[in-house]
């Protein structure tokens, strides 16, 4: 019997008015990520990116009360313009896979983000357990 | 170790078998043997899910020792989709600001070609 302490997969998926290069830039340059990514009321101080297969993703996170998430990514796939797919561990003991799709018909795109929890090789329960409560934090203050 | 209520619940609902028995469980109470039928499984390894389902206040069971009827705790099951969804509600509204920004590069590109 297999345990996960961790979140089930997470499907998302939009359809955007826009050629997939257009939609797939908004997603490959720091200057056009930092504008969105970011749930509000958090704001992004810094986002580097450098985007290529191996590349990192960094951007930090900012809360209203001045307390940052970092989040700290490395690029495990870039294959323009069809797929993105990062990795990235929070919380020292968790670590979120997302894989972004874009696909294009009659001149709109369809993206689809795919996110995926584990906490293969290292399952320290307390990490799991800090970040819940930090996302339970983090929501509780959104839904405020 | 003590694990926080939520992360329970996510650990509990990670798995196919427990979602399917919670599934059940929606149209009504059952004991291990009902639940035990469908799934080609023996009563043992449907006692150890439903031990982590009600570890996870995902189900609770009757007193009966004979039977012990579980009963969806709908209560806990929706506190865990609430979550999903707030969670689901960030990437909608990141998703809104990419459409703001998508629009304007749309328009930098056309304006652009318009140019040459």
């Amino acid at each position: 019997m297999s345990e996960r302490n961790s979140p089930p997969d997470l499907h998302m998926t939009r359809t955007f008015d826009a050629p997939r290069r257009v939609v797939f830039d908004a997603w490959s340059k720091a200057e056009h990520v930092a504008r969105w990514f970011t749930p509000k009321p958090l704001s992004t101080p810094k986002c580097e990116i450098d985007f290529r297969t191996g590349g990192t993703f960094y951007l930090v996170m900012r809360m209203p009360d001045g307390v940052e998430f970092p989040m700290n990514a490395t690029y495990t796939e870039v294959t323009p313009p069809e797929r993105i797919s990062f990795s990235a561990t929070i919380h020292g003991g968790i670590e979120v896979k997302t894989t972004v799709t874009f696909t294009e018909h009659d001149g709109k795109t369809t993206l689809d983000v795919h996110q995926t929890y584990s906490t293969d090789g290292d399952p320290v329960r307390g990490a799991v357990q800090g970040w819940t409560a930090t996302l339970n934090q983090l929501a509780e203050v959104l839904a405020s | 170790m003590r694990t926080d209520p939520l992360t329970a619940t996510f650990s509990a609902l990670a798995d196919p078998t427990r979602r399917a028995i919670l599934a059940r469980l929606a149209n009504g109470d059952a004991n291990v043997t009902e639940l035990a039928k469908p799934f080609d499984m023996s009563q043992p390894a449907i006692s150890k899910h439903l031990k982590v389902l009600e570890r996870a206040g995902l189900i609770s069971r009757g007193r009966d020792a004979q039977t012990r009827p579980c009963h969806l705790e709908a209560a806990r099951m929706k506190q865990a989709t609430e979550w999903m969804e707030r969670y689901r509600r960030f990437w909608d509204e990141s998703f809104d600001r990419l459409e703001v920004v998508v629009e304007e590069l749309k328009k930098k590109e056309t304006a652009h070609v318009r140019k040459k």
